[in-house]
């Protein structure tokens, strides 16, 4: 479904992804870990079109998606719930929601969805009228991937959807996670967090400065120490 | 001929030019003079505004508000015409023009003070609005009633003339030369103004001071943790532009013999802008050719091309062209102009274009790109002598001590309570998932954020409530994360705005160059030099920064922050976005700082391998909290540290499936 | 008139002021919001909305004061041609000068601004002459207190004060509904809060502010003909006065903030008229620039603003 090859993209003269190259089938949740800095969002930030690669080439469903603007890639079926939340603060949490929905046609299928994402998150159900700046961390991270559902997207791209969450919700945030996933969406996930990645992934990839070093299914690579080694910078 | 040569004779064409100029003009009967003098005086006031905008990068919109204060400091002092004792004495035209031009200063340091914390285009704002309320002022306190039921202290008192302004003035006096209708003596008068302000301009802008201006344009807050103190260096900014055009005011003032505020207006201030942008920002040369370029534009070429138009009208019969006026068309193409030089040439005619950034050399690990890795050899020897005066506090005694530091923004505690020492000569690793507060605690020990609690000690004393600038002279220096350079400054000149802290010239020395202050130049330079050898950029000094690539970038940035003769650096991830050869070099470059200088460095890396083989003991830091500390070894197997990086339960989960040994 | 008349009165006339400077200040505050600029030439499209109106309402047909069914048909539509014009004219501001500076210094496009606002006041200039120009009585003018109430009073409230309330409400009330209601509107607010994040919900980020610049002119087009009706003049370099006063409620209120904008015209308004009347119309203008300076240095996010850090 999604297929990045050779992708080399630059912030001016840094070079953040070196070769980069890696799929997703649809289906699968697919992860993405490694240490700060090791270039998972701007892979992320690749795909969606915020930053364009200087070298490779990144194909969605035959799409090539290195050439085309943001909400072009957005109307083919990807969806983004970012780092760091970003949830419209100023405005409400139905407000938020709608504007996942944004780039759809199909208006008349946004209602039934946004009753789907309140049955996965029904706290959100409560806090509907309230500012997205006035939520707490978790309901914001809810919110978030909330709103990328409401696009009804074929592959869903996950920021570090643990940061900054106490361990009972991260392990809730996760639960839905796979929940999504079961009903039909394509996940990738971009995670600090390794055990809790891989432990809801198919396959995982784990990149270092830039580059992909490891490659595995997620069991494989959970059972292996490599993955630490990686992570404290062991030979 | 050689190139020095050829300048010479340029220079001395142009200076015969202009010596012969008002000569030729009268015996030919052009009568050109008059314009062309008026024109210098907004030349003058233009290369003033540069100095504001173009040097100090401040866009200061109400620039004629200068120009009036030194207008009518020069016509006040000088009018027989208004009745307070103060005017009654006619004041000599040249003790006048410096009066007029410390006024301006004064004015300018008012006008700048409020906008010192204040973003670009709030401070344009800001200017704007004291440009107009300095005309508003003028024009009403002609007429001053002070009525308070009845009490009237003040009646009808005449302070500036009010809207009819003042006039006649009074005329300089110097032996033999009639200042009066006849447009030469004004003209050389004029010339010699200019000239010498040209001349201390020049000086200015190679000086500590200049540099430290545009330090302040490019980067605020890099010039800041540099050394450089941005409060007094805009201020000097502000002062020393408003007081060309105290100068220039009282020149306009005493030829035109009236001044009314109508001259004073916000279009004036938009013209001399224009003047600016259009020839160059920070150009010398550029500002002087934008601005006879608008002069003549403005006197010569809409007048004859209204002329042109006029007789193909009456040629053609077409009656709207003998009836066109082109010079009421002059706002309109000022403005078009700025709208055309900011699209398409916004570093101005003379400014030299940004190049795109060089194709990025491949960085692989080709050997053959081997940059020269820093040799002990080339430590600057002033550097050592420094490290081995030692500082004022025992070796013993640790160098940095952080004690219970607390940080809150808002809800969020970025900062819990942190405890870190940092000993004389190691270098002390700081670690932690991203949102740890790993910047945030750097931010707090260089200044740049108060932290709500806690102490810091650097060599014994405390560093509560320093500026940024201030604790650099203490001996704290800093890389940042994303390399802040002062790009379009030369490599050379980044390292000596480095040194900026560390050098004693004034505005004065700056302008008059004694002796002592050439040395110190010299001197300055010469390390700046060694500097560079040092870390491998010596072949690169009059390269511009921001061509240089990535790797060079990070070195020029450590060697910036080794001018300022520090005893502690801070290194802000030094080695992100760098290929092993480069981060190896980096790596040994550190070692080197340590084991020579003695220099202590306190390093935030992502690259564990670095930070494990170079750091002597590192701190760990989770949500804002220490969680471990010690050598690379203990930290390497610490659950604790397993966990903030790789999720809570690893290390069980790893045991879990692992067979057992 | 006793003194509380004349305060009465001052009121008033700083009520149908502030009108006129809340919808053009929320010009001002919905483009700053959107992509940080401060729009120099926007009280210059307020002095065009004038000039533009009058144009309209000449080739209309429209010279005398309009009766009945004319109010009805004829003021409405001169409204929406002028509030089109305008809207036309921000927007092809935007495109061809503010644009191309996208990702430059927060520098260059203001000064960019400023040639525009220079190009524009000069094109007034030579359109109509330096002198001011007179504006026809197009709206019918009487004491309502007199002809509707029988009140013998020397305080004025003209069919004009009402007017002004009448055009400024609904405008207001629909701009609220546009922002609050509508799928665009909401796009326009989310793009303001955060770019990046609005783009990657798939909203075209160019088209939202191209939306902006089309309702901030509109409503400065729709500000001028009031100006037009109610004052019955108007000259070249009106629209920079009327524009840093504006810019002064904008700030004042709390830029980016659009009820921050409508209070802070309301208080200009009021604060300019009583100064013309207590302290001397001479000393307004520094009086109101005196606030904005005051403002952006000691309060920079206004009245209703949010305190925003600025990223070290």
């Amino acid at each position: 479904m999604l297929g990045l090859d050779d992708v080399h993209t630059y912030y001016g003269n840094i070079r953040a992804l070196r070769g980069v190259s890696l799929a997703v089938e649809s289906g699968e949740i697919v992860t993405l870990i490694g240490a700060n800095g090791a270039g998972k969002t701007t892979t992320l930030r690749t795909i969606l079109g915020t930053v364009r690669p200087r070298r490779g080439t990144v194909t969605f469903n035959g799409h090539r998606l290195d050439t085309l603007a943001t909400d072009r890639i957005v109307r083919l079926g990807i969806s983004h719930s970012p780092e760091g939340r970003r949830i419209f603060p100023r405005m409400t949490v139905l407000e938020n929601l709608e504007l996942g929905a944004f780039a759809r046609r199909d208006r008349e299928a946004i209602a039934p969805d946004l009753e789907r994402v309140f049955a996965l998150f029904p706290r959100l159900r409560e806090r509907v009228a309230q500012k997205g700046g006035t939520l707490s961390g978790g309901e914001q991270q809810m919110l978030a991937i909330g709103r990328a559902l409401m696009a009804r997207p074929t592959l869903l791209l996950l920021d570090e959807p643990s940061m900054g969450l106490s361990p009972i919700l991260v392990d809730t945030i996760f639960q839905i996670i796979q929940d999504i996933n079961r009903q039909g969406t394509t996940i990738l996930l971009v995670e600090q967090n390794a055990r809790m990645a891989l432990r809801v992934a198919h396959r995982g990839y784990v990149m270092q400065t830039g580059r992909l070093v490891l490659h595995d299914a997620a069991g494989a690579l959970l059972r292996s120490d490599l993955v630490r080694k990686t992570y404290l910078g062991e030979k | 001929m050689s190139p020095g040569a050829r300048r010479a004779l340029q220079g001395a064409a142009l200076g015969a030019g202009l010596l012969v100029y008002p000569f030729l003009d009268r015996s030919l009967g052009l009568q050109t003079v008059h314009a062309v003098s008026d024109g210098m005086i907004y030349v003058l006031l233009a290369l003033g505004l540069n100095i504001v905008v173009g040097y100090a990068g401040l866009l200061d919109l109400g620039y004629a508000a200068f120009f009036a204060i030194g207008a009518y400091t020069m016509g006040l002092l000088n009018s027989p015409v208004l009745g307070s004792p103060l005017y009654g004495y006619r004041w000599s035209f040249w003790v006048c023009i410096w009066l007029a031009a410390g006024v301006s200063a004064v004015l300018g340091v008012v006008i700048g003070a409020p906008t010192l914390r204040v973003r670009g285009d709030y401070l344009a704002i800001i200017t704007l609005g004291f440009g107009e309320i300095i005309p508003v002022a003028i024009r009403n306190l002609g007429d001053i009633t002070i009525d308070i039921g009845g009490w009237r202290p003040i009646v009808r008192l005449n302070l500036t003339g009010g809207e009819n302004g003042v006039n006649p003035i009074g005329r300089p006096h110097l032996p033999g030369v009639p200042f009066e209708t006849d447009p030469v003596p004004w003209y050389f008068l004029i010339l010699v103004i200019g000239l010498a302000s040209l001349w201390a301009m020049n000086r200015l802008r190679d000086s500590r001071l200049g540099r430290a201006w545009m330090a302040i344009r490019e980067d605020e807050t890099a010039a800041d943790c540099t050394g450089v103190n941005p409060i007094s260096t805009k201020l000097l900014a502000f002062a020393l532009g408003a007081s060309f055009s105290g100068f220039a005011g009282s020149v306009y003032a005493a030829k035109l013999q009236a001044i009314t505020p109508g001259a004073f207006e916000f279009q004036v201030s938009i013209m001399l802008l224009c003047m600016v942008v259009l020839g160059g920002t920070g150009s010398l040369t550029g500002v002087i050719l934008g601005g006879m370029l608008i002069t003549l534009f403005d006197r010569v070429v809409l007048t004859e091309t209204t002329s042109m138009v006029r007789s193909v009208g009456r040629a053609t019969g077409i009656a709207a062209l003998t009836a066109a006026d082109l010079t009421l068309w002059r706002w309109f193409f000022f403005g078009l102009g700025l709208v055309l030089v900011m699209l398409l040439r916004p570093e101005g005619l003379a400014g030299r274009r940004a190049r795109p950034l060089a194709a990025v050399a491949d960085d692989t690990d080709d050997p053959a790109a081997l940059e020269p890795a820093p040799r002990v050899e080339t430590i600057p020897g002033w550097l050592r002598e420094r490290a081995e005066r030692g500082g004022v506090v025992p070796e013993a005694a640790p160098l940095l001590e952080v004690r219970g530091l607390t940080k809150r923004f808002g809800g969020v505690v970025a900062l819990n309570e942190v405890d870190l020492v940092v000993p004389r000569g190691a270098v002390i690793g700081l670690i932690g998932p991203n949102g740890a507060g790993k910047t945030t605690f750097f931010n707090v020990v260089t200044g740049l954020i108060r932290p709500d609690g806690g102490r810091i000690t650097f060599e014994g004393a405390r560093l509560a409530g320093l500026r940024p600038n201030a604790i650099v002279a203490r001996g704290i220096a800093r890389t940042f994360q994303s390399i802040r350079l002062f790009p379009q400054m030369t490599v050379l000149d980044n390292v000596l705005v480095g040194e900026h802290c560390r050098l004693a010239a004034t505005v004065a020395g700056a302008v008059l160059r004694p002796p002592a202050v050439i040395a110190e130049e010299a001197r300055a330079r010469a390390r700046a030099r060694e500097l560079l050898a040092f870390v491998g950029l010596g072949g690169k000094a009059d390269d511009a920064a921001r061509n240089l690539p990535y790797g060079d970038q990070r070195r020029l940035e450590i060697a910036r922050a080794l001018a300022t003769e520090p005893r502690l650096l801070l290194l802000d991830e030094p080695t992100a976005g760098m290929n092993p050869r480069e981060t190896e070099t980096l790596t040994e470059l550190i070692g080197i700082l340590r084991r020579e200088l003695s220099l202590s460095v306190l390093l935030i890396e992502h690259d564990m391998a670095v930070v494990m083989g170079i750091s002597d003991r590192i701190t760990a830091l989770d949500y804002g909290t220490r969680i471990a500390e010690g050598t690379p070894a203990e930290i390497k197997r610490h659950p604790r540290v397993i966990e903030a990086y790789l999720g809570a339960g690893y290390e069980q989960e790893l045991a879990a499936r692992t067979p057992a040994r | 008139m006793t003194w509380w008349e004349v305060l009465v009165q001052q009121t008033i006339n700083g009520l149908t002021r502030g009108a006129v400077f809340a919808l053009i200040a929320l010009g001002y505050t919905m483009v700053y919001g959107i992509i940080e600029l401060i729009n120099f030439a926007h009280g210059d499209v307020f002095m065009l909305g004038l000039f533009v109106s009058l144009a309209w309402f000449t080739l209309l047909g429209v010279t005398t004061t309009l009766t009945g069914w004319q109010l009805v048909t004829l003021l409405p539509l001169c409204f929406a041609l002028t509030m089109l014009t305008t809207a036309a004219l921000n927007v092809a501001i935007d495109r061809v000068a503010y644009r191309p500076l996208r990702r430059s210094t927060r520098l260059a496009p203001l000064i960019t601004a400023i040639g525009v606002s220079f190009m524009l006041e000069n094109v007034a200039l030579l359109w109509k002459g330096p002198a001011p120009i007179a504006y026809p009585d197009v709206f019918p003018s009487f004491d309502i207190l007199r002809e509707w109430f029988g009140v013998d009073s020397a305080i004025f409230v003209t069919s004009k004060d009402l007017l002004v309330v009448g055009a400024t409400l609904p405008l207001m009330l629909a701009l609220h509904y546009f922002v609050t209601r509508t799928r665009w509107g909401k796009a326009m607010r989310a793009t303001a809060q955060d770019r990046e994040t609005a783009q990657a919900m798939g909203i075209d980020v160019e088209r939202t502010i191209l939306l902006t610049f089309f309702v901030g002119g509109a409503l400065a087009g729709a500000a001028g003909l009031i100006q037009g009706m109610y004052y019955n003049i108007g000259q070249w370099w009106m629209g920079y006065q009327a524009g840093l006063r504006a810019f002064t409620a904008a700030v004042l209120g709390g830029i980016g903030n659009m009820a921050g904008a409508a209070l802070g015209g309301l208080m200009i308004g009021f604060l300019s008229a009583w100064s013309d009347q207590y302290i001397s119309a001479r000393w307004t203008n520094a009086i109101v620039f005196s606030i904005l300076i005051l403002v952006l240095v000691f309060r920079p996010h206004g009245l209703m603003g949010e305190r925003t850090p600025d990223k070290t």
